[in-house]
This record gives C-alpha cells, structure tokens and sequence, in this order.
C-alpha cells in the first residue's frame, strides 16, 4: 500500500511537471510595462568631474548612471564609456575633466508605461545595456538593463530555469567515474 | 517563445568566438583587444591554450580605473576571475540562463573538456545574445510597435 501511495504520488508530481514545461511565453505576456520592471534611478550632475561619475558606478554597483542638468536627463555615463573613450588614451586628470566630456548625449529613452517589448527592441537594435525611464518632464525616475530582461524570463520560467542542479548533470556523471 | 526553447542547445543562438590573452599579458593588451572587437569581455588562457579566467568590463572599471592604476603596470591575472563557471555549446539556453541570473555573470565562457577535465574555451554567450533572441520573437509576433 505504502509503494502504491508512493507511485501515485510521484506520477500526480510528473503530471504538474508536465504541465509546467509547456508554458508558453505568449506576445501578450511581453506587454509589461516598464515601472513595473525598473530600478531606481542613480543620476549625476552634468558639473560633476568624470572620476566622481566613476565613483559613482563604483560605489553604487551599477552599469550606467544619469546625467542630469536641473533633474533634467541630459546624458547616460557608464563603464562602456569607459572602457571605449577612456583606458589607454591619454585624456587628462579625470578629476578635472567633465563627465559631459565621455557621456552619451540625449540617449534613447522610454516613459513607465512603455512596455517591456519595446524596451527589448530598443536594446538589441541600439546596441545598448541600460534605458532610462522618464517622465513627461524628461526627469529620469528608473533605469531597466538587459539583466532586468533576463530576470523577467527566469521569473516567468521558474521551473526551467532554477530547478537546474548547482552544477550541471556532467558534473554528477564525472563523480561517477571509477566507481 | 515557450519552455521547450529554453530546453534548445546554446549553440542555435548566434553566440561569439571567444577572444583570449595569454597568462602574464597586461590588462593594457585586454583593452585594446575590447576596443578593436567591441567585446565587453575577454578570457585569460594559460599556455596550453586552457581557461585559466575571465575579465569583463566590470573588472577594468573597479580594479584599474578606481584604484587609479595605469593597465600597462597590471597583469591580467591580478584582476581576472580564476575558473570561471563555463558550459558547453550543447548544454540547454537554461543553464546559462541560470548562470546568468543566479551568479549575476553578463557572460558565461563555452568550453570542451578533454578526458582529464581540462577546459578549453571554444565560444561566449551572453546576456546580449538571449535579449536579441527575445527581439527576434517579438519581432516574429509583430510587438514593440
């Protein structure tokens, strides 16, 4: 009886799983909108000195930061613009130099209630990581990534995704071996 | 886009070559090869060609542009991540999913492994490659209009 019970109950957990694997991430479901996926916004005086927007990627661990003159976005400053205008040539004391100098000027921007396909599409053809979200005053009040993409997949593949084992199956399978 | 997609082998994405520097390189050379390929990563290699770490441009900003160091005077094993996590071309979009999200990586390293477990890298996949697969089903469905 206590075999029985077991198989029924493991059949009743394939049956679940079953259904779970044949979720289907239908267009409609892309049409999130953005305030419901974007960060908190870090922003950057446009008079500050480009090593201070360095040290604010740094210290706040993140990719990219607003520029902003009067709370108003001017630009987007981040480690790309570092690594492309800035290591291995010869600008000067980057604490006398203006972020404005190495910032992306008006960047592509969405609005909150954008939704997240377009979001998509925006990044992979403008070839960027970071959206800065605003409002109809052009105050940037979020900012989605790439990451923040992935995260909505996972969250929507759950069972896909995170019930993988720590390390992958050839892992088990090498420890096997000898045995 | 369903489940069974996250089941597919990495390689039916357009994933990259790898770009490598040797063990004892300075982190000078990784810049330059970043600038020149667009890369936002490089991995490190040791003689036999193995991976022996990896360098994004994460790395440059915090340990050379914030400790205000000169990428001439720094090798780049003083900065790379040692062993990686990798994968193969062949292992399911969800591994690296998987990886991406839970170790926070924009890029995860394909390898090969020979019979002693010696890992050489061989492609990239990154977060850039899973959002243009996105952008070409929404793009497939007639969304971000």
């Amino acid at each position: 009886m206590l075999y029985d019970s077991a198989i029924d109950e493991e059949l009743a957990q394939m049956d679940q799983d079953s259904e779970i694997s044949k979720r289907v991430l239908a267009a409609s479901e892309i049409y999130v909108p953005l305030r419901q996926l974007m960060r908190d916004c870090v922003t950057i005086d446009i008079a500050e000195s480009t090593q201070d927007a360095i040290d604010l990627l740094i210290d706040n661990h993140i990719g990219a930061a607003s520029v902003v003159e009067d709370g108003i976005l001017r630009g987007i400053f981040g480690e790309r613009d570092v690594l492309r205008k800035i290591f291995n040539k010869d600008v000067g004391d980057l604490t006398q130099i203006p972020v404005t100098q190495f910032m992306k000027v008006d960047p592509q921007t969405a609005k909150p209630h954008d939704l997240l396909d377009t979001a998509v599409l925006y990044m992979a053809r403008g070839r960027f990581r970071h959206l800065p979200i605003v409002d109809e005053n052009q105050h940037p009040i979020g900012m989605v990534s790439i990451r923040d993409v992935i995260s909505y997949l996972v969250d929507y593949f759950p069972h896909e995704v995170l019930t993988l084992p720590p390390n992958p199956i050839r892992d088990a399978l090498k420890a096997r071996e000898g045995a | 886009m369903d489940a069974k997609t996250l089941s597919l082998p990495i390689s039916t994405l357009d994933y990259k070559q790898p770009a490598t520097v040797q063990v004892g390189s300075p982190v000078s050379d990784v810049i330059d090869i970043m600038q020149a390929e667009g890369f936002g990563c490089i991995l490190v290699v040791d003689s036999e060609q193995r991976l022996a770490g990896i360098i994004t441009d994460r790395d440059l900003l915090v340990q050379v542009c914030g400790k205000r160091l000169d990428p001439k005077n720094v090798l780049v094993e003083d900065i790379m991540s040692a062993d990686p996590e990798s994968l193969r071309a062949s292992d399911p979009i969800a591994f690296a999913l998987n990886l991406m999200h839970l170790g926070h990586f924009r890029h995860v390293p394909l390898c090969i492994w020979d019979d002693q477990h010696q890992e050489f890298p061989v492609g990239m996949i990154s977060t850039r490659d899973i959002l243009d697969h996105v952008a070409i089903f929404i793009e497939s469905q007639g969304g971000g209009t």
